[in-house]
Protein backbone atom coordinates (compact mmCIF):
# COMPACT_ATOMS: atom_id res chain seq x y z
CA UNK A 1 0.00 0.00 0.00
CA UNK A 2 2.95 2.38 0.76
CA UNK A 3 4.01 2.15 -2.86
CA UNK A 4 0.80 3.49 -3.77
CA UNK A 5 0.99 7.17 -5.10
CA UNK A 6 -2.17 8.85 -4.94
CA UNK A 7 -2.76 11.49 -8.06
CA UNK A 8 -2.51 15.52 -6.74
CA UNK A 9 -5.79 16.45 -5.60
CA UNK A 10 -7.14 13.07 -4.91
CA UNK A 11 -7.62 11.51 -1.26
CA UNK A 12 -5.61 8.12 -0.88
CA UNK A 13 -8.74 5.57 -1.14
CA UNK A 14 -8.65 2.92 1.81
CA UNK A 15 -8.89 -0.20 1.70
CA UNK A 16 -12.06 -0.77 4.27
CA UNK A 17 -13.82 2.02 2.23
CA UNK A 18 -13.79 -0.18 -0.78
CA UNK A 19 -14.76 -2.80 1.07
CA UNK A 20 -17.50 -1.11 3.05
CA UNK A 21 -18.79 0.16 -0.50
CA UNK A 22 -19.15 -2.44 -2.01
CA UNK A 23 -20.80 -4.89 1.34
CA UNK A 24 -23.17 -1.85 0.86
CA UNK A 25 -23.85 -2.38 -2.91
CA UNK A 26 -23.83 -5.72 -2.46
CA UNK A 27 -26.93 -5.64 0.23
CA UNK A 28 -29.29 -3.92 -2.77
CA UNK A 29 -28.61 -6.43 -5.56
CA UNK A 30 -30.90 -9.12 -5.42
CA UNK A 31 -28.44 -12.14 -6.74
CA UNK A 32 -25.81 -11.40 -4.34
CA UNK A 33 -28.01 -10.43 -1.17
CA UNK A 34 -27.79 -13.86 0.13
CA UNK A 35 -24.53 -15.05 -1.01
CA UNK A 36 -23.35 -17.50 1.20
CA UNK A 37 -19.98 -15.78 1.89
CA UNK A 38 -20.69 -12.73 3.26
CA UNK A 39 -18.45 -10.79 0.75
CA UNK A 40 -17.98 -11.24 -3.17
CA UNK A 41 -15.50 -10.26 -4.67
CA UNK A 42 -15.14 -6.25 -6.11
CA UNK A 43 -15.66 -7.20 -9.72
CA UNK A 44 -18.36 -9.21 -8.83
CA UNK A 45 -20.42 -7.04 -7.56
CA UNK A 46 -19.53 -4.29 -9.98
CA UNK A 47 -20.54 -6.52 -12.45
CA UNK A 48 -23.51 -7.28 -10.62
CA UNK A 49 -24.56 -3.82 -10.32
CA UNK A 50 -23.95 -3.46 -14.06
CA UNK A 51 -26.81 -6.01 -15.05
CA UNK A 52 -28.89 -4.83 -12.30
CA UNK A 53 -28.99 -1.57 -13.70
CA UNK A 54 -29.76 -2.71 -16.80
CA UNK A 55 -32.16 -4.68 -15.70
CA UNK A 56 -33.78 -1.85 -14.15
CA UNK A 57 -33.86 0.33 -17.35
CA UNK A 58 -35.42 -2.42 -18.84
CA UNK A 59 -38.10 -2.46 -16.81
CA UNK A 60 -38.92 1.23 -17.25
CA UNK A 61 -38.51 0.71 -20.76
CA UNK A 62 -41.53 -1.92 -20.91
CA UNK A 63 -43.46 -0.47 -18.09
CA UNK A 64 -43.39 2.91 -20.04
CA UNK A 65 -44.13 1.30 -22.56
CA UNK A 66 -47.61 -0.60 -21.17
CA UNK A 67 -48.50 2.63 -19.62
CA UNK A 68 -48.84 4.79 -22.77
CA UNK A 69 -50.50 1.76 -24.48
CA UNK A 70 -53.30 1.84 -21.46
CA UNK A 71 -53.00 5.36 -20.82
CA UNK A 72 -55.19 5.94 -24.57
CA UNK A 73 -57.63 3.64 -22.99
CA UNK A 74 -58.46 4.67 -20.25
CA UNK A 75 -62.07 6.21 -20.09
CA UNK A 76 -62.03 9.89 -18.73
CA UNK A 77 -65.07 9.34 -16.73
CA UNK A 78 -64.13 5.36 -15.37
CA UNK A 79 -63.07 4.68 -11.95
CA UNK A 80 -59.52 4.74 -12.42
CA UNK A 81 -59.68 7.94 -13.51
CA UNK A 82 -61.48 9.11 -10.14
CA UNK A 83 -58.34 7.70 -7.89
CA UNK A 84 -55.91 9.03 -9.92
CA UNK A 85 -58.08 12.50 -9.66
CA UNK A 86 -58.61 12.11 -5.85
CA UNK A 87 -54.49 10.98 -5.69
CA UNK A 88 -53.34 14.12 -7.74
CA UNK A 89 -55.55 16.88 -5.58
CA UNK B 1 -35.83 6.99 14.59
CA UNK B 2 -33.73 6.12 11.94
CA UNK B 3 -33.32 7.57 8.77
CA UNK B 4 -35.32 5.56 7.19
CA UNK B 5 -38.17 5.56 9.45
CA UNK B 6 -38.66 9.17 9.74
CA UNK B 7 -41.93 9.92 7.30
CA UNK B 8 -40.64 12.77 5.29
CA UNK B 9 -36.71 11.40 4.75
CA UNK B 10 -35.70 10.33 1.39
CA UNK B 11 -34.06 7.83 2.87
CA UNK B 12 -37.58 6.08 3.87
CA UNK B 13 -38.56 4.35 0.50
CA UNK B 14 -42.35 4.61 0.79
CA UNK B 15 -42.03 9.00 1.52
CA UNK B 16 -39.41 8.25 -1.79
CA UNK B 17 -42.42 6.42 -3.92
CA UNK B 18 -45.13 8.60 -2.31
CA UNK B 19 -43.56 11.68 -3.65
CA UNK B 20 -42.94 10.03 -6.85
CA UNK B 21 -46.10 8.85 -7.31
CA UNK B 22 -47.77 12.55 -6.88
CA UNK B 23 -45.33 14.09 -9.78
CA UNK B 24 -45.46 10.70 -12.28
CA UNK B 25 -49.29 11.31 -12.40
CA UNK B 26 -49.34 14.56 -12.70
CA UNK B 27 -47.06 14.60 -15.69
CA UNK B 28 -49.41 11.86 -17.27
CA UNK B 29 -52.24 13.73 -16.32
CA UNK B 30 -50.54 16.29 -18.61
CA UNK B 31 -49.70 13.91 -21.53
CA UNK B 32 -53.35 12.10 -21.17
CA UNK B 33 -55.00 15.81 -22.26
CA UNK B 34 -52.89 17.42 -24.68
CA UNK B 35 -53.81 16.34 -27.97
CA UNK B 36 -50.19 18.20 -29.32
CA UNK B 37 -47.26 17.72 -27.85
CA UNK B 38 -46.41 19.84 -24.89
CA UNK B 39 -43.25 21.01 -26.00
CA UNK B 40 -42.17 20.87 -29.51
CA UNK B 41 -38.60 19.13 -29.35
CA UNK B 42 -41.08 16.56 -27.80
CA UNK B 43 -42.38 15.67 -31.30
CA UNK B 44 -40.21 13.45 -32.41
CA UNK B 45 -40.20 10.50 -29.36
CA UNK B 46 -43.68 8.66 -29.58
CA UNK B 47 -45.94 8.06 -26.62
CA UNK B 48 -43.81 5.62 -24.83
CA UNK B 49 -40.22 7.40 -24.39
CA UNK B 50 -42.28 10.70 -23.17
CA UNK B 51 -43.84 8.35 -20.47
CA UNK B 52 -40.42 7.47 -19.47
CA UNK B 53 -38.79 10.30 -20.28
CA UNK B 54 -42.00 11.58 -17.28
CA UNK B 55 -41.01 9.28 -15.24
CA UNK B 56 -37.37 9.59 -14.98
CA UNK B 57 -37.66 13.42 -14.73
CA UNK B 58 -40.23 12.75 -11.57
CA UNK B 59 -37.97 10.98 -10.02
CA UNK B 60 -34.78 12.79 -10.65
CA UNK B 61 -36.74 16.09 -8.92
CA UNK B 62 -37.97 14.82 -5.96
CA UNK B 63 -34.10 13.66 -5.81
CA UNK B 64 -33.80 17.38 -6.57
CA UNK B 65 -29.88 18.90 -6.48
CA UNK B 66 -29.05 16.21 -3.40
CA UNK B 67 -27.37 13.82 -6.16
CA UNK B 68 -24.94 14.23 -9.01
CA UNK B 69 -27.39 11.62 -11.00
CA UNK B 70 -30.59 13.70 -10.55
CA UNK B 71 -28.70 16.73 -11.39
CA UNK B 72 -27.39 15.15 -14.78
CA UNK B 73 -30.79 13.94 -15.53
CA UNK B 74 -32.47 17.07 -14.90
CA UNK B 75 -29.76 19.12 -16.70
CA UNK B 76 -30.19 17.12 -19.82
CA UNK B 77 -34.34 17.66 -19.57
CA UNK B 78 -33.49 21.54 -19.07
CA UNK B 79 -30.89 21.12 -22.16
CA UNK B 80 -33.44 19.40 -24.22
CA UNK B 81 -36.32 21.68 -23.40
CA UNK B 82 -34.33 24.71 -24.58
CA UNK B 83 -32.49 23.53 -27.33
CA UNK B 84 -33.15 25.10 -30.64
CA UNK B 85 -34.44 23.16 -33.51
CA UNK B 86 -31.29 22.14 -34.75
CA UNK B 87 -30.44 19.51 -37.45
CA UNK B 88 -29.56 16.93 -36.26
CA UNK B 89 -26.29 16.65 -37.88
CA UNK B 90 -24.92 19.09 -36.46
CA UNK B 91 -25.20 18.38 -32.59
CA UNK B 92 -22.70 20.34 -30.81
CA UNK B 93 -20.53 18.14 -28.31
CA UNK B 94 -21.85 18.80 -24.34
CA UNK B 95 -18.86 19.47 -22.35
CA UNK B 96 -19.42 17.89 -19.07
CA UNK B 97 -18.21 20.03 -15.72
CA UNK B 98 -15.77 17.74 -14.20
CA UNK B 99 -16.15 17.58 -10.36
CA UNK B 100 -13.00 15.70 -10.01
CA UNK B 101 -10.75 15.25 -12.19
CA UNK B 102 -10.53 12.13 -13.87
CA UNK B 103 -8.56 9.39 -12.01
CA UNK B 104 -5.41 8.15 -14.33
CA UNK B 105 -5.31 4.65 -13.95
CA UNK B 106 -1.30 5.40 -14.39
CA UNK B 107 -1.24 6.84 -11.17
CA UNK B 108 -2.65 4.43 -8.89
CA UNK B 109 -3.85 1.03 -9.03
CA UNK B 110 -7.89 1.01 -9.85
CA UNK B 111 -8.97 -0.02 -6.25
CA UNK B 112 -11.48 -2.53 -8.00
CA UNK B 113 -8.94 -4.19 -10.08
CA UNK B 114 -10.83 -4.40 -13.08
CA UNK B 115 -11.50 -0.82 -14.79
CA UNK B 116 -13.85 -2.17 -17.35
CA UNK B 117 -16.62 -2.85 -15.44
CA UNK B 118 -16.36 0.54 -13.49
CA UNK B 119 -16.30 2.12 -17.08
CA UNK B 120 -19.60 0.35 -18.25
CA UNK B 121 -21.31 1.40 -14.80
CA UNK B 122 -20.22 5.44 -15.35
CA UNK B 123 -22.21 5.18 -18.69
CA UNK B 124 -25.28 3.36 -16.91
CA UNK B 125 -25.54 5.75 -14.02
CA UNK B 126 -26.44 9.22 -14.89
CA UNK B 127 -23.33 12.06 -14.68
CA UNK B 128 -21.47 9.17 -13.73
CA UNK B 129 -18.99 10.38 -16.00
CA UNK B 130 -17.31 12.99 -14.11
CA UNK B 131 -17.17 10.91 -10.63
CA UNK B 132 -14.26 8.95 -9.05
CA UNK B 133 -14.67 5.79 -8.21
CA UNK B 134 -16.06 5.95 -4.04
CA UNK B 135 -18.32 8.65 -5.13
CA UNK B 136 -19.35 6.75 -8.03
CA UNK B 137 -20.31 4.13 -5.62
CA UNK B 138 -22.25 6.34 -3.56
CA UNK B 139 -24.39 7.00 -6.58
CA UNK B 140 -24.83 4.30 -7.70
CA UNK B 141 -26.12 3.17 -4.40
CA UNK B 142 -28.63 6.06 -4.25
CA UNK B 143 -29.70 5.71 -8.33
CA UNK B 144 -30.55 2.05 -7.72
CA UNK B 145 -32.55 2.45 -4.51
CA UNK B 146 -34.63 5.09 -6.48
CA UNK B 147 -35.34 3.18 -9.71
CA UNK B 148 -36.32 0.53 -7.53
CA UNK B 149 -38.91 2.82 -5.94
CA UNK B 150 -39.65 4.27 -9.43
CA UNK B 151 -40.41 0.87 -10.93
CA UNK B 152 -42.54 -0.60 -8.04
CA UNK B 153 -44.95 2.68 -8.35
CA UNK B 154 -45.11 2.15 -12.16
CA UNK B 155 -46.17 -1.38 -11.47
CA UNK B 156 -48.94 -0.47 -9.15
CA UNK B 157 -50.15 2.10 -11.79
CA UNK B 158 -49.84 -0.22 -14.72
CA UNK B 159 -52.25 -2.38 -12.56
CA UNK B 160 -54.53 -0.08 -11.83
CA UNK B 161 -55.42 0.91 -15.10
CA UNK B 162 -55.26 -2.86 -16.52
CA UNK B 163 -58.86 -3.40 -16.92
CA UNK B 164 -59.70 -6.41 -15.24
Amino acid sequence: MSNRRSAPGTQRITDEQITELVSKLQQLLPELRNHRSNKASASKVLQETCNYVRSLHKEVDDLSDRLSRLLSTVDDDGPQASIIRSLIN
Amino acid sequence: MSPSQQPTSLNNPAYLKNQFAHRFIRALNNLHHTKTPPHHNYKMYNRSTRVKIAANTAMASVVGSRRAWSRAVLWKIRKLRSRKRVNCHHQEKVSLKRRNPKPKTEDFNNPFGDSSQESKLRELVPGGETLDAVCLMGETANYIKCLVAQVEVMKTLVDLYNPT
